[in-house]
This record gives C-alpha cells, sequence and structure tokens, in this order.
C-alpha cells in the first residue's frame, strides 16, 4: 500500500492534467450528444417512414456493438474523411455513441409528456414547432435531467477509451505511467479514485440540479391548503 | 358565427360522428349534452380542427374552412378552448401562461401581453396569483386561467369541454359563475356540460346528441321539461 502514495504523490499533478483533458473531452462529447440526440429523437417521433428507419437503424447499430469497436471505426471512418486531432475525432465517436442513447431518453421524455399540453398550445393557435420549443421541451428536458446525470457519468467513464486514439487523457496518463514505473496495480488504483471522486462530484452536482428544477417547476413550496377533498 | 354540415368523422372502423349538421349565431350559448361516447367532444374538437373530419364542412366567421389549403393555426386564433383537466402549462405561472400565445402568435410585447393578462386575471377573480404556477392553485383556479388563458386571443367563439366535470364539488361554482359572467359578455359559447342548472340559466340552445348524430334541439327550459325523444327522456333522468 505504501506504493499508492508513492504514485499519488508522483503523479499527482500529470494525472491532474490527464483529469482537465478528461473533463474536455467528456464535455465537449456529451455537448455533441445532447444536440445528435435531439436531432435522432425527432426522427424517430417523426411519422416519415424514412427519417424513423435512419434513426432506428443508428440506434440498434450503437446499442448491439462495442463501445471500442464503434471508436476505432469512427475514428480510422472520420479521419480518412477530415483531417481532424485525435481528441476532435474522439469527441466526436463517443458522441455518436452517446447520442443513441440521448435519443432515447429525449424521446422518453417528449413522450412522456401529457397529450393535452400539445392540444392546448394548439388550441391557441401556436403552431407545432412552437408548442415543442415553448411547451412540450422545457418540461421533457426537466424529466430528462436524472436519466441524462446518469448517461454523462457513463459517458465520463466511457472517455477512458479514447486514450486508444492516442488522447492523453486520465486513462492513457495511467497507461503511460505504469510502463515506466512498472507498479500497474498501484497506478491503476489511483486512476480509479480521480475517476471514482469526479463521479461522486458528477453526482451531487445533478442531484442538486434536480432539486433545484423541481423547486422552479412547482414554484416553490406546494399549496395543498386548497384541495381539501 | 358557426356552421356544421353533414359532418362524418371516424377513428378507423369506428364511425363516431353521423352527418352532424349545426349552427350557431353570434353571442348564442349552446350546450351540447348527451351520453358519453355520444361524439361531444369530437365535434367539438372538430370544431377547432384539432380533429379533422373525413367528410362535411364547417365554416366559421361566414367562411367556410378547407383544413388541407387554411392555415388552421389562424383559424384556432378565432376559437378558444377549455379543457376537462385545464391542461395549463406547469413551467409557466399563471400570468405566463395567459401571455404565452399573445406574445408568440399574435406578436405582442412583452410588457403589452402582461398588462392584458393581468386585466384577463382580475376579470376571473385571480388578481393575486399572476405569479403562482399550476401546482399551487386549486382545481378552480387552474380552470378559471385557462379560461383568462383562452380569452387572452380574442377568440369568437369559445368551446368548453366538460370544464366542471374534474372539478371538486364545491369548486364548480366559481367556474361556472366566470363562464355565466363570459356568456352575459356576449360571447359565442359551445359548453358540452352536465350542469343542467347553468343550461337552464344560461344557454340559449340544448343539443342533444346520441350516438353521434344530433337528436333533438331546443331552448333548455322545453328541452328538459318536455323532451320529444324517449332517448333524451331516458339521459335527462339520469342526470337530472
Ligand atoms: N382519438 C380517438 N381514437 C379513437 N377513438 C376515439 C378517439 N377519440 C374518441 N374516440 C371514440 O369516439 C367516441 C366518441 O367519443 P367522444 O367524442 O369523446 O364522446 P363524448 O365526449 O360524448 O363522451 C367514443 O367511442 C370514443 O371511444
Ligand atoms: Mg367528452
Amino acid at each position: 500500500m505504501i506504493g499508492i502514495w508513492e504514485i499519488l504523490q508522483e503523479h499527482f499533478i500529470p494525472f491532474l492534467n490527464a483529469t482537465g483533458m478528461t473533463l474536455k473531452l467528456t464535455a465537449v462529447s456529451l455537448v455533441l450528444a445532447m444536440a445528435i440526440g435531439l436531432a435522432v429523437a425527432f426522427l424517430k417521433l417523426s411519422r416519415h417512414g424514412a427519417l424513423n428507419w435512419v434513426a432506428h437503424v443508428y440506434i440498434a447499430v450503437i446499442r448491439g456493438t462495442p463501445l471500442i469497436v464503434q471508436l476505432m471505426f469512427l475514428y480510422f471512418g472520420i479521419t480518412t474523411i477530415v483531417v481532424l486531432s485525435s481528441f476532435w475525432a474522439g469527441s466526436l465517436a463517443l458522441a455518436i455513441h452517446a447520442g443513441a442513447y440521448v435519443a432515447e431518453i429525449f424521446r422518453g421524455a417528449i413522450q412522456s409528456i401529457d397529450k393535452g399540453q400539445m392540444e392546448a398550445a394548439r388550441s391557441l393557435g401556436v403552431s407545432h414547432w412552437k408548442a415543442m420549443r415553448l411547451v412540450i421541451l422545457p418540461q421533457a428536458f426537466r424529466r430528462a435531467v436524472p436519466p441524462l446525470g446518469n448517461q454523462f457519468i457513463i459517458g465520463l467513464k466511457d472517455s477512458s477509451l479514447v486514450a486508444y486514439l492516442g488522447v492523453a487523457e486520465l486513462y492513457g496518463a495511467a497507461l503511460s505511467a505504469q510502463a515506466e514505473n512498472f507498479m500497474p496495480f498501484e497506478t491503476y488504483m489511483v486512476a480509479g479514485l480521480y475517476y471514482l471522486v469526479l463521479v461522486l462530484i458528477f453526482t451531487v452536482l445533478v442531484q442538486r440540479l434536480e432539486s433545484r428544477l423541481d423547486k422552479a417547476n412547482s414554484g416553490g413550496k406546494r399549496d395543498t391548503r386548497t384541495r381539501i377533498a | 358565427m358557426i356552421r356544421v354540415r353533414g359532418l362524418h368523422k371516424y377513428f378507423g372502423p369506428l364511425h363516431v360522428l353521423k352527418g352532424i349538421d349545426l349552427e350557431v349565431e353570434q353571442s348564442e350559448v349552446v350546450v351540447l349534452i348527451g351520453p358519453s361516447g355520444s361524439g361531444k367532444s369530437t365535434l367539438l374538437r372538430c370544431l377547432n380542427f384539432l380533429e379533422l373530419a373525413q367528410e362535411g364542412t364547417i365554416a366559421l366567421l361566414g367562411r367556410s374552412v378547407d383544413p388541407r389549403k387554411d392555415d388552421l393555426d389562424k383559424v384556432r386564433e378565432h376559437v378558444g378552448m377549455v379543457f376537462q383537466h385545464f391542461n395549463l402549462f406547469p413551467h409557466m405561472t399563471a400570468l405566463e401562461n395567459i401571455a404565452m400565445a399573445p406574445i408568440h402568435v399574435k406578436g405582442r410585447s412583452k410588457g403589452e401581453a402582461r398588462t392584458a393578462a393581468r386585466e384577463l386575471l382580475r376579470r376571473v377573480g385571480l388578481a393575486d396569483k399572476e405569479g403562482a404556477y399550476p401546482a399551487q392553485l386549486s382545481g378552480g383556479q387552474q380552470q378559471r386561467v385557462a379560461i383568462a388563458r383562452a380569452l387572452a386571443m380574442n377568440p369568437d367563439v369559445m368551446l368548453f369541454d366538460e370544464v366542471t366535470s374534474a372539478l371538486d364539488p364545491e369548486l364548480v361554482g366559481e367556474v361556472l359563475q366566470v363562464m355565466k359572467d363570459l356568456a352575459k359578455s356576449g360571447m359565442t359559447m359551445v359548453v358540452v356540460t352536465h350542469e343542467m342548472g347553468f343550461a337552464r340559466e344560461v344557454a340559449d340552445r340544448a343539443v342533444m346528441m346520441d350516438d353521434g348524430r344530433i337528436i333533438e334541439e331546443a331552448p333548455p327550459e322545453r328541452l328538459f321539461s318536455d323532451p320529444s325523444h324517449e332517448r333524451t327522456q331516458r339521459f335527462l333522468s339520469q342526470v337530472l
């Protein structure tokens, strides 16, 4: 166990820098995944057969193949089409992966909003897309926060695989560190600790956001006084 | 104001409206009564084109509406609707619920729309609730906000679909009062309701529907006291 302290001290700063890269990867890929996810959710909800089919195939392929295979395939696919740094290629690949799961989250959240909401908006002369933007999506986003938070945590951990594309993020830093110090057990343990702390911080942030949205949605305390049966 | 001719509506194989003819004059209050499943809601929803009928015509304000050619959003601006379950937007305050459509559909400025919304809240007796979210309001208050929200678009006709059915009994009166005031102010109204007292007091005409057809219509006192159809008699004996 002495070794762990050694490793912690020796690699504290380099691992911290690598953590910055991990956070950057996670943030960029998840923002992109949200955009992809929202678009695909609409494709899946659309009544247009071909659009629907595209969304189904995309989601089926992403769910049905290992992430590392997707990453490699997309990395080599993307970089033969356009010249991209491994960071951007990795982010994009992670986003395309997470996008499928985010799409399902958004689709579920949109469908969970009562049909009466859309009808009430339409009855006022509001167009379908305006009603979507002003009435349905704000409610759906709130409902999507817990599963999105969960997906973000998965995305944070999944970003470790991008080390194989040569991005110097946390797991990549551990890979090269243990090759030099010959202490793989301790080194990976320390890397694991870094991930654990990140995930715990993330979890608390998501919980905070959830309770803030809860309050905003009911306008603070619920007034039950007036519903005496 | 409204002129319906030969309206047929099918949900798949289900024939729900079987040739409806109906006319509603300016400032007239018409109540639609009839057993559950007779097509009252469907008829109302056809009147603002939330449902599209397969056959027949609907004319509003003297103009026949063609759902394939006309801008239905524009048509709906003229027809307000209030629902059984309020359908207020839970993420908006009472004031925001009312001001939303005037701002985003009619292009009113925020200030203008909010001033008008405040006036409407006052009219439905909720001047002190503008900052309240729907979850903080009682059912009766929510329904009054919903009425104000529909009125904010200055509709020419208001449709009410069993708007007091989901309310606790002691909250029904406050909503009916708002509707009575509205009727007095000259609003054209089509009201689906089981509140026969309200119908008797406010309605110019009661229309009895059964199995997708209008089987009779008359001034409410006459329809209620001397129905000519056996089906109407039976229905009235159940609700009166
Ligand atoms: N969206 C729908 N899809 C299929 N059937 C429907 C739909 N809406 C209503 N119906 C059917 O149409 C009939 C009339 O319903 P409705 O107009 O709601 O009657 P009412 O309001 O008089 O109770 C019922 O048999 C109902 O089940
Ligand atoms: Mg009904």
